[in-house]
């Protein structure tokens, strides 16, 4: 596929972006906006700008973040069923987002943002805590889904005695949205992504080595432990800054990976990571197009059939 | 290309062992591995050769003593893989990458921060490819392949890495019988054309006096070496006959 995958999804990706924007259900051109005429404070000008914009900066980069980070961690678990949310990074942002919605907790000038973002940053300091004290990948992999079990469990106890109304916010928010983002929010988003994404792929050399085990990685001279921590941080960085901004959105990480395998037939990451991204918001992007739909349930209609394909084709887990 | 019989690896009183409590399973081993030079060594199951040979590669730290790779102990990580590497047969075979990827991984300690491949590494790829008879089967998926092809994938991933010393944890283990000769062969090939030191593992106690220039043997703990034509004459493979 190469070149003409890479311009194929180029492609999907204009036209995706210009109905984001224009498509709606109030409909708009390029003349109603302000940089072409001096309707500046009109009701077209700041349905775009306030709504469609950051919008689909929202999905762009939550489609980049959690395909990259779904790959990563793919690669680094060996397992294709493994994505951003098995290190209960998922779970630590709705912790930090029941502790908001449904304990009071405040969490400063952002509230759900930063109680969403807090969350994630804790668990995954303590998954960083865990990787540098342990070479095993698959002990990290338990540790992280006794973490998620865990914090699911504490989420419940919140549930139990929160009144009716914060619940309702606090379930929307599990359905996954790309219209939370504000424009105050999208340069926070953007940066985090930008780092996640610098830290991923300086691992490069050590993800493309380290499908064959860490030891094969060794032999090839690559620094597997300090590979191992650059994926994980920006991994879930990446993982984190999507679920604070957009809620926790599901199946893009698990089953994107897979689609640009299926396209590019490589997993040589110099290829597969920019080619994940691309998928991811090609997906996304689709997904928001749905806007009365909630977000998850898009994802999953989606996301379910290609993760059903992986496991009956038996692709990767057969061994 | 080094000059035959210059020396590549250096073991100095190096006492081996694995896991935390460092189990001793092999007692001092004094060995010297020249350019040219084809060793087989040979070993019951359990006696400790993978053990020797990861601690050689620096996969496993040895209990004490030293491992000198051209005189010198201290290497990086990236300086020791473009000097020596092991070839195993077993372990983990990723199920989505090709022949030609697997191969052109064996670049990588040449390779920039972003892993990228030169024409230069690709020559060498093809070179290795060639070598290996793999050309008919380059673009299969790895696990695609039977055993013994994939014996010779592996060995064709270690050519690309243009090591010194090749050490290989039985690489006939799944081999035919032409295939295992052909593979003794290439390895005399390697070894004399390319100035290479070589330390094979191996059960195949007729190829490795055959083809073999010295044979290193592990028996309950202890190591002796002799040359491949003297051996069996001084009692070295006494163990074999039960």
């Amino acid at each position: 596929m190469g070149k003409k995958g890479f311009a194929l999804l180029a492609v999907l990706i204009v036209v995706l972006a210009y109905l984001a924007l224009f498509n709606g259900a109030v409909g708009l051109s390029w003349s109603d906006l302000s940089f072409f005429s001096s309707h500046h404070d009109s009701v077209e000008s700041r349905i775009f700008w306030e709504i469609r914009v950051p919008r689909l900066v929202a999905a762009v980069l939550s489609g980049i973040s959690l395909a990259v980070a779904g790959l990563s961690l793919q690669t680094l678990f060996r397992n294709p069923l493994a994505g951003p949310f098995v290190l209960g990074i998922s779970s630590g942002a709705s912790l930090g987002v029941a502790l908001s919605l449904l304990a009071g907790f405040s969490f400063g000038h952002f509230g759900v943002l930063s109680g969403a973002a807090v969350g994630a940053l804790v668990v995954t300091s303590i998954v960083m805590f865990v990787a540098s004290r342990f070479e095993n990948t698959t002990i990290l992999l338990i540790v992280g889904l006794l973490m998620g079990y865990f914090i699911d469990a504490l989420v419940s106890l919140l549930i139990m005695g929160s009144d009716s109304e914060s619940l309702r916010v606090y379930v929307s928010w599990g359905m996954g949205s790309f219209s939370r983002l504000t424009f105050d929010g999208i340069w926070i988003f953007a940066l985090c992504t930008l780092v996640g994404l610098v830290l991923v792929s300086l691992s490069v050399r050590y993800l493309n080595a380290a499908r064959m085990g860490d030891d094969f990685a060794k032999n090839l001279g690559v620094n597997v432990r300090r590979g191992r921590v650059m994926v994980l941080l920006g991994a879930s960085l990446l993982a984190a800054a999507s679920t604070a901004f957009c809620g926790p959105v599901a199946f893009v990480g698990i089953a994107v990976p897979h689609l640009a395998f299926m396209l590019f037939k490589t997993s040589n990451h110099r290829v597969l990571m920019p080619a994940s991204a691309l998928c991811g918001v090609v997906l996304c992007l689709a997904a928001s197009q749905f806007s009365k739909i909630p977000l998850n349930a898009v994802l999953s209609l989606v996301g379910v059939p290609v993760v059903l394909w992986v496991i009956v084709r038996g692709g990767g887990i057969r061994k | 290309m080094s000059d035959l019989n210059t020396m590549l690896l250096n073991c100095e009183n190096l006492v081996l062992g694995y896991g935390h409590e460092k189990t001793v399973v092999v007692t001092p081993v004094n060995f010297e591995l020249n350019a040219g030079d084809v060793v087989a060594l040979l070993g019951e199951n359990g006696s400790g050769k993978s053990t020797f040979l990861k601690t050689l590669c620096g996969l496993l730290q040895p209990v004490s003593g030293n491992v000198l790779l051209f005189g010198k102990s201290e290497w990086t990580a990236r300086e020791r893989a473009r000097f020596i590497t092991l070839v195993r047969m077993s372990g983990v075979t990723c199920d989505r990458m090709t022949v030609r990827e697997f191969v052109s991984l064996g670049r990588t300690p040449y390779a920039g921060i972003f892993d990228g491949r030169s024409k230069e590494d690709e020559s060498i790829v093809d070179e290795a490819i060639a070598l290996l008879d793999l050309e008919n089967f380059a673009s299969r998926w790895l696990t695609e392949l039977s055993d013994g092809e994939r014996s010779r994938v592996y060995l064709a991933q270690a050519v690309a890495q243009q090591v010194k010393v090749l050490l290989l944890d039985e690489p006939n283990a799944f081999l035919d019988i032409p295939r295992s000769r052909k593979l003794f062969k290439l390895l005399q090939k390697l070894a004399k054309e390319r100035g290479m030191g070589i330390l094979v593992s191996t059960h195949s106690v007729e190829y490795a006096e055959k083809y073999c220039d010295r044979i290193m043997v592990i028996e309950k703990g202890s190591v002796r070496t002799e040359s491949a034509k003297d051996a069996r004459a001084k009692g070295l493979l006494d163990w074999t006959e039960g």
